[in-house]
């Protein structure tokens, strides 16, 4: 299904907001995007964009090979600082 | 002359020409309206032909240039304005944007950006991914240190009297953050649970959102975080200063005192409360009924500031303030508010039965309420405190409740959500009448009204006038009389000024009375007026009073100094759609006849403070919640920093300011900003780079790494669709750039590239392009009519195959490259006067003798240098860099020779 596009800086504003419903979908193993959209409820190319928000912070790090779909998987990471 | 050279924009156009031009001894000042010298080229993969890693090679310059010794960078400055003397030299207008962030400070070790509870899309990487509020552009940023966005105050914040900043509290607790939304508030006052009830919240009248579907409900996530912390039994995160040896006696424990208490312990002072009521609060412990404001949650509060050791002594009326000094106070605060209740003055106001309405809401809020069930009420006044008896008589079980005022109801000055509630309890309103007398001879059984027709006159004052021949009377047992307050100061007469109402005569700045070591605030001071404006007072009162306790010089004008307020419209243009996020209802449970005094509003579930924060729009980018402050270990940040005006002169000006990227979205045929895994070239171009913001090349749909890729060439150049008929110069070869980098990264992706024909003029080009298409690169010459997107994010492009009879074909991929072209950058037109600059017939800095002086404007003094002129890759744009600082040397010594 073809899903209309919300405003980018409105998806992204929601980075922190969905932060813990990420970790809580990644807390039982790594999950790909697509998973991870579909656990939270949320269009996958907007799970795109705080996945990797999150990689780029270091709340979550990707598996080291894409599986035979071409999906990485995310887990969370033990978040040092601040 | 303070520069010889001003070089403005440090892409590698003007980084090459300050390098050249500061090697050959002139004093060059360079001007970036980036936080980092660098330009395009440092955001990109590799350079064509030679696959040259682009940082390998930009850092160095970029490095050099900001250490060169003859060389200056401002960067996040902007020119906004040159002039031409008539010596030939030029005087130049320079805006120093702040970062907030001391550069000598700041070790660029990015805790603040991974503290910061702002996120929006990051430029530095074309859109793809998040930055934060607080950011180092990138990581080989030069200078490396950290900004912070804000482009003014947000406005719930610049709106709150108090100076609390709401739009702080709202971010961590959009992060559920909040312990942190609770200590911030603390910054600012200990009364955290009780403004999250009692407070007229004019932060949600100025909210953006609140011309979109409402306003966040920011009050009510204030008491949420405050209900949060008080349940959860945690320590109070705030500690008093290190001890100064200074005392101050405060009179009075309203919410001005509090807040003035809180503010010098936390400053280390030692500080003693004299309260002349029962209970601490003022007018929250006494008078604001507990369906409004529990007790409780007002004792949480105080608790707060005895916590931090503030003494509070109660029933101590304090009538001699000299007494204090003697007692060897440094300092002496009076906030004493405004305890008294306005009278009448009508026959019968005598009658026991007619009463102030703050001793009745004082008697009712102690427990101790007038028995009132049975009895017929009537108050007098048509502002809050005349809500608040009304409704608590409702409460105390009186049979009826009328409340009569001068004002009519849309003049009435009560809020009018205040006045429907009371309304929608069974309260009887009168409005638009006078009291003419009171009835009854030992005790009271009525009130005689008369028609007030008007209650200002023609000047806005209060005075009201009435028709004496239009009288009504309402039988009943009980006056409550709310038509106002005033202070109690009699007493502090002999050594303070007051003014004809009784209030305080201080410096409205400094708040400080004719006796220096005397300090007034608050309703005594201005009136009556709300808790949050008595907070703001008393915050200030503290501040000015820590001053003259060191002895510094007083800065009225600097106190709680913000940045200009960002506007609503302003915010809502930053996004070309807003999707609907509903506010939520008010929470209150109206009943008819109400018989109790639990709190009517009901509290925000997480749930609710979860969705209720995320409606936020971040007016102010920057929320000032202070995490960076917090974490950084350089005390680097500084948010009073504010922007400046730098003023210089120099010879010669070389105009370096680039050329800026075709916006696909004009070219709707093709999807891009609709269509998840429709991209630029420079998006690619991030995702291939060592910086990258994904893990490889991905979709950005979904995240699948693509296994077909496709190129559509000429996207916004060679295009009259479009107002742009050149050749960009530069798409095919990046291009073919990243044709090759794609194989190399994923080896097993096909590339297919549309393209009207392939240009590669240049040393090297064309061997460059044969060799993609040895790797396997599939060029089609035919132009894309459309893209349709497929629902697993495919796309299908429709296309000519000019090649085979003009076949209409379609082919699917998976992720799509639209190879975007060049535009010019137009804010070189604002750089001088109306026309001086001229510019070609497609807006680039037009080069009035290209042939034989490339980089020579219509300006004398002033030359262009790199893709200002034109679309240029980099070898050609360091090439006209050469060119343009040649004849900026030559001008120099020309004026030198001439002086």
């Amino acid at each position: 299904m073809v899903v209309e596009s919300r405003d980018l800086r409105e998806v992204i504003r929601e980075e922190p907001l969905r932060r813990r419903e990420i970790l809580k979908a990644v807390a039982d193993g790594p999950r790909t995007v697509p998973e991870i959209a579909g656990l939270i409820g949320c269009p996958t190319h907007e799970v795109m964009y705080w996945v990797m928000g999150m990689r780029k912070y270091g709340y979550l790090a990707e598996s080291s090979e894409a599986d035979d779909e071409g999906l990485f998987h995310y887990r969370a990471l033990e978040r040092l600082t601040p | 002359m303070d520069y010889d050279v001003l070089v403005i924009g440090s892409g590698i156009g003007g980084m090459e020409s300050a390098l050249k031009l500061g090697d050959m001894g002139y004093r060059v000042l360079v001007v970036e309206k980036e936080a980092s010298v660098g330009g395009k080229m440092i955001l990109l993969s590799k350079v064509f032909p030679t696959l040259d890693c682009a940082s390998c090679i930009s850092t160095p310059k970029m490095a050099a240039t900001i250490h060169h010794p003859n060389i200056t960078v401002r960067t996040y400055a902007e020119v906004e304005r040159i002039q031409r003397r008539q010596d030939g030299t030029f005087s130049v207008s320079i805006r120093q944007n702040p970062r907030f962030v001391d550069e000598a400070a700041c070790t660029g070790c990015q805790l603040c950006e991974q503290a910061c509870t702002v996120a929006v899309p990051d430029q530095f990487n074309a859109d793809l991914v998040s930055r934060r509020a607080a950011y180092i552009p990138f990581p080989q940023a030069v200078p490396k240190k950290a900004v912070i966005e804000r482009p003014g105050t947000s406005p719930c914040t610049f709106d709150c009297p108090a100076g609390i900043k709401a739009h702080g509290y709202v971010s961590l607790a959009r992060s559920g953050e909040y312990e942190k939304a609770f200590n911030l508030v603390l910054e600012s006052t200990p009364l955290v649970g009780s403004l999250g009830r009692a407070c007229f919240a004019p932060c949600e009248d100025g909210c953006s959102r609140g011309s979109l579907e409402g306003p966040v409900p920011i009050r009510r996530i204030k008491r949420f975080v405050a209900d949060t912390h008080y349940q959860s039994e945690l320590p109070l995160g705030v500690e008093p200063g290190s001890t100064t040896g200074k005392r101050v006696a405060i009179v009075g424990s309203g919410p001005a005192g509090l807040t003035a208490a809180w503010q010098l312990r936390l400053l280390g002072h030692e500080v003693k409360i004299y309260e002349a009521g029962p209970v601490a609060g003022g007018a929250l412990g006494l008078t604001i009924p507990n369906y409004r404001l529990p007790s409780e949650v007002v004792a949480e509060d105080v608790g707060n500031v005895t916590a931090i050791g503030v003494e509070i002594e109660l029933n101590h009326r304090v009538t001699d303030l000299g007494e204090l000094s003697d007692r060897g106070f440094d300092a002496v605060l009076v906030a004493t508010g405004t305890p008294r209740s306005g009278r009448l003055g009508v026959e019968g106001e005598e009658l026991p039965q007619v009463v102030p309405s703050l001793d009745f809401l004082e008697t009712s809020k102690l427990g101790r309420g007038m028995d009132v069930s049975g009895k017929r009420v009537v108050v007098v006044g048509g502002g809050n405190v005349a809500i608040d008896a009304a409704r608590s008589a409702r409460r105390l079980g009186a049979l009826a409740v009328t409340e009569v005022c001068l004002e009519g109801r849309s003049e009435m000055p009560a809020f009018d959500w205040e006045v429907d509630e009371a309304l929608a309890e069974g309260v009887q309103l009168e409005d638009g009448w006078g009291i003419a007398r009171v009835q009854g001879q030992d005790r009271v059984e009525g009130i005689e009204l008369k028609r007030c027709t008007a209650v200002f006159d023609a000047l806005g004052r209060f005075h009201p006038t009435y028709d004496e021949s239009a009288r009504q009377s309402i039988a009943c047992d009980l006056v409550v009389v709310a038509i106002g307050m005033g202070p109690d100061t009699e007493s502090f007469a002999p050594l303070l000024d007051r003014r004809g109402n009784g209030t305080l005569a201080v410096d409205p700045g400094t708040l400080q009375s004719r006796v220096p070591k005397i300090f007034a605030c608050g309703d005594v001071v201005d009136g009556a007026t709300m808790i949050t404006t008595a907070v703001g007072q008393g915050r200030r009162a503290a501040h000015m009073i820590d001053h003259f306790l060191n002895s510094q010089a007083f800065d009225p004008e600097e106190f709680n100094l913000l940045l200009p307020r960002v506007e609503a419209q302003d915010v809502l243009r930053r996004q070309k759609t807003h999707s609907r996020k509903d506010a939520l209802g008010s929470g209150k449970e109206l009943v008819l006849d109400p018989r109790d005094f639990h709190e009517i509003e009901a509290p925000l579930s997480e749930a609710e403070v979860h969705y209720s924060a995320g409606r936020c729009l971040d007016c102010g980018v920057c929320s000032e919640c202070h995490e960076c402050v917090n974490v950084c270990p350089a005390d680097a940040i500084h948010l009073d920093m504010r922007p400046e005006k730098v003023e210089t002169e120099v010879a010669a000006v070389v105009v370096s300011t680039g050329f800026k990227l075709f916006p696909a979205d004009l070219k709707p045929q093709y999807g891009f900003g609709r269509f998840k895994n429709v991209i630029t070239g420079m998006q690619m171009d991030r995702l291939l780079a060592p910086t990258r913001p994904f893990n490889t090349v991905l979709r950005p749909g979904d995240g699948k790494v693509p296994e077909r890729i496709a190129y559509v060439m000429c996207t916004g150049s060679r295009d009259q669709t479009v107002g742009n008929p050149l050749c960009s110069r530069i798409c095919c070869m990046y291009s073919i750039k990243q044709n090759q980098l794609i194989m190399g990264a994923l080896p097993l992706a096909d590339v297919t590239v549309f393209t009207i024909d392939v240009r590669t003029a240049g040393k090297g080009y064309d061997e460059f392009y044969v060799q993609a298409e040895a790797m396997g690169t599939t060029f089609i010459k035919g132009r894309i009519a459309e893209i349709r997107e497929l629902d697993n994010g495919d796309l299908v492009l429709r296309y000519e195959d000019i090649e085979h009879g003009g076949e209409i074909r379609e082919a699917e991929f998976d992720l799509v490259v639209l190879a975007v072209g060049v535009q010019p950058n137009l804010d070189t037109r604002q750089l001088f006067g109306a026309g001086e600059l001229q510019h070609d017939p497609y807006y680039y800095v037009e080069e009035v003798d290209e042939d034989l002086n490339p980089g020579q404007t219509s300006i004398e003094g002033v030359f262009v240098a790199g893709a200002a002129s034109g679309a240029k890759d980099i070898p050609e744009s360091i090439l006209h860099a050469g060119a343009a600082v040649a004849q900026a040397a030559a001008h120099v010594e020309a004026l030198r020779v001439r002086s």
